[in-house]
């Protein structure tokens, strides 16, 4: 080999692999967007892909096994599983969307105000928080909705959903309360925002287009989690009586309704625990994905 | 003298705490609709014994007297009496060894498991065994507890016949063989919370100077990872789970709402569902002295392991 050949050898560019396009955490988030778009498009065309109304009774028919007519079997009252699974999604996202976006919207001006507000105030919505999250606070849930009761409906929410949403914004606004706070801080001190500040910018606007937009970031990241997490807490409570009514087709309290017969019809308990699982685990791969995305 | 004056500050904090805490219990169980009397007596009783009820329980006083009365009758260590006319005190007293023995097994199974996996993860930093830990961790939180435990009785303790699935035993080997599915299913909520976050402070300590002062001294192996990384991670871990202890509660509820085990969730569960208020009233005051109790325990342990926390 020649010394030139040498050379143009060494300095050709190395063979250049076709640079993926793809970043960290594309994967987790396209196979989460799979999971919970099946989810939400069963929920839209529900009355498309089942039979009849989740409360229908066909009292004949009782604790069928799964067949053609009835894909999941039927329930002690001959009502079709696969129907109440599908339209229970309603119910179970409605309040968990609801349940997550409320406390995140709050949480987050209660953050900000925290972390840009006095130091009296940053105080006092810190204590405030470190009280909150030390209280037993499902325990109180359970004291104070069992002796309530559910409930009557409210606007577009069946009975028992309000208290749950309610609830859930107590408990969980901590959580962006901190986030957006530290956030805030954090993104606070960086140059260019005391450059726009110097600069002249008004407060309301270096708030507006400097701080909050980056740092929203975390805060979509935790409200995945967030949603999942209620869907598990909603599905938890009306198991043990609290919130939803056990008539209703929610995941929880058909759990509730389906264990007498567990040795028998175990698919009642089976797959409605199995839709919790899997929807919770496909919002937290969105959620994860997304954080992988921001810190690569 | 220090940790004297930090003791007794705690004592003071602690009491003031507890004073708080009545208060919201009290409150929450004052929001309740309905009439203490009218529902003991039933919808028949004469109007004259309601009234007379309502005198004897201190319900015709305004709700501050009614609440200082109530703080006394608790100092006096008097909950109440039940709707069925049983002391609350002694519901208590029946139910709680079965939730302890079951916060205990969850504990014993929880407390190592989050420390094999979280100590896998933080040594195996960013390394696959790491992300597969991380992931699983995350996912396992979305496993709905009592589901979990329906599937261990369907699948292991109806076709083994091994484990009792209602009722804790009363002799030690029946205790600890109806302990086993519901502590497991416990510690299957408990760990991932706990492994996420020791992951990130087992990080800090092996990022530590003092590490690695000590590694670059020679020490190595077992008694590096006793001596120093595990002592120092001791705090962390007792915070955590102080932080935790009323998410541990709400998990035991769920355990013996699963399991069939009467212990004080299923109590709570049963007396807010009959709107029996005193039972509820003593058993949530219950659970939240012992958040407040463990959270104090756990800071306090904290601060005398580790004396750089006591200055400040």
């Amino acid at each position: 080999m020649t010394d030139t050949a040498k050379i143009a050898a060494e300095e050709a560019p190395p063979a250049r692999k076709p640079r993926s396009r793809r970043r960290r955490g594309d994967g987790k988030v396209a196979v989460g967007m799979v999971i919970v778009g099946l989810f939400v498009l069963a929920a839209v065309f529900a009355p498309l892909i089942t039979s009849g109304h989740p409360a229908d009774q066909d009292l004949l028919n009782r604790l069928a096994p799964p067949s053609h007519a009835h894909l999941l079997g039927t329930d002690q009252l001959g009502r079709d599983e696969w129907t109440r699974l599908v339209y229970a999604i309603r119910v179970d996202l409605r309040v968990a969307l609801l349940g997550s976006l409320i406390p995140a919207i709050l949480g987050s001006l209660i953050g900000i105000a925290a972390g840009l507000g006095s130091s009296w105030l940053d105080t006092a919505i810190m204590r405030t928080s470190d009280i909150v999250v030390s209280l037993p606070l499902f325990i109180f849930f359970i004291a104070l909705v069992g002796l309530l009761g559910p409930g009557t409906g409210f606007l577009f929410l069946g009975p028992g959903e309000l208290p749950l949403i309610i609830g859930f914004t107590v408990i969980s606004w901590v959580v962006y309360a901190r986030l957006l706070r530290s956030e805030v801080r954090r993104v606070r001190s960086m140059d260019y925002v005391r450059a726009a500040r110097l600069g002249g910018l008004p407060r309301w606007r270096v708030i507006g287009w400097h701080i909050v937009p980056n740092s929203i970031g975390q805060t979509v990241v935790y409200l995945f989690v967030d949603v999942g997490l209620a869907v598990v807490a909603i599905s938890t409570l009306s198991f043990l009586g609290v919130g939803i009514p056990i008539e209703t087709p929610e995941w929880g309290a058909m759990i509730q309704s389906g264990r007498t017969v567990i040795q028998t019809n175990w698919w009642l308990i089976a797959a409605p625990g199995a839709a919790i699982a899997l929807i919770g685990m496909g919002l937290a791969l969105i959620g994860d994905g997304l954080d992988d995305r921001i810190k690569s | 003298m220090v940790a004297m004056r930090v003791l007794l500050g705690r004592l003071l904090q602690l009491l003031l705490v507890l004073l708080a805490v009545t208060l919201v219990v009290f409150v929450l169980t004052q929001i309740a609709p309905g009439d203490a009397a009218r529902l003991r007596l039933g919808p028949r009783a004469s109007p004259e014994a309601v009234s007379e009820l309502r005198h004897q329980l201190g319900l015709d006083r305004s709700l501050p007297q009614q609440y200082l009365a109530y703080v006394n009758r608790v100092l006096h260590g008097d909950f109440g009496t039940s709707i069925d006319g049983q002391r609350v005190s002694s519901i208590i007293g029946q139910r709680i060894s079965d939730t302890l023995w079951l916060l205990l097994g969850t504990l014993m199974l929880a407390v190592p498991a989050a420390l094999v996996l979280a100590w896998t993860a933080a040594w195996f930093r960013d390394r696959s065994v790491d992300h597969v830990i991380r992931l699983g961790v995350l996912l396992a939180l979305f496993l709905p507890a009592f589901w979990v435990g329906f599937l261990l009785i369907r699948l292991v303790a109806i076709p083994t016949a091994w484990f009792p699935v209602a009722d804790l035993g009363s002799s030690p080997g029946d205790l600890i063989r109806s302990l086993v599915l519901p502590s497991l299913t416990g510690a299957i909520i408990l760990t991932p919370i706990l492994v996420r976050s020791l992951r990130s402070s087992l990080i800090d300590v092996l990022d530590s100077e003092y590490i690695a002062v000590a590694r670059s001294l020679g020490v190595g192996g077992s008694t590096l990872i006793v001596r120093h990384v595990l002592r120092n991670a001791l705090g962390p871990v007792l915070t955590l789970l102080a932080l935790n202890v009323g998410y541990l509660f709400f998990g035991v509820v769920i355990l013996e709402a699963t399991f069939n085990i009467s212990g004080l969730g299923s109590a709570l569960v049963e007396a807010s569902a009959k709107r029996d208020v005193y039972t509820v009233q003593g058993i949530t005051l219950l659970f939240a002295t012992g958040v407040v109790l463990a959270n104090t325990l756990g800071e306090t342990a904290v601060s005398l392991l580790d004396p750089r926390t006591v200055s400040a």
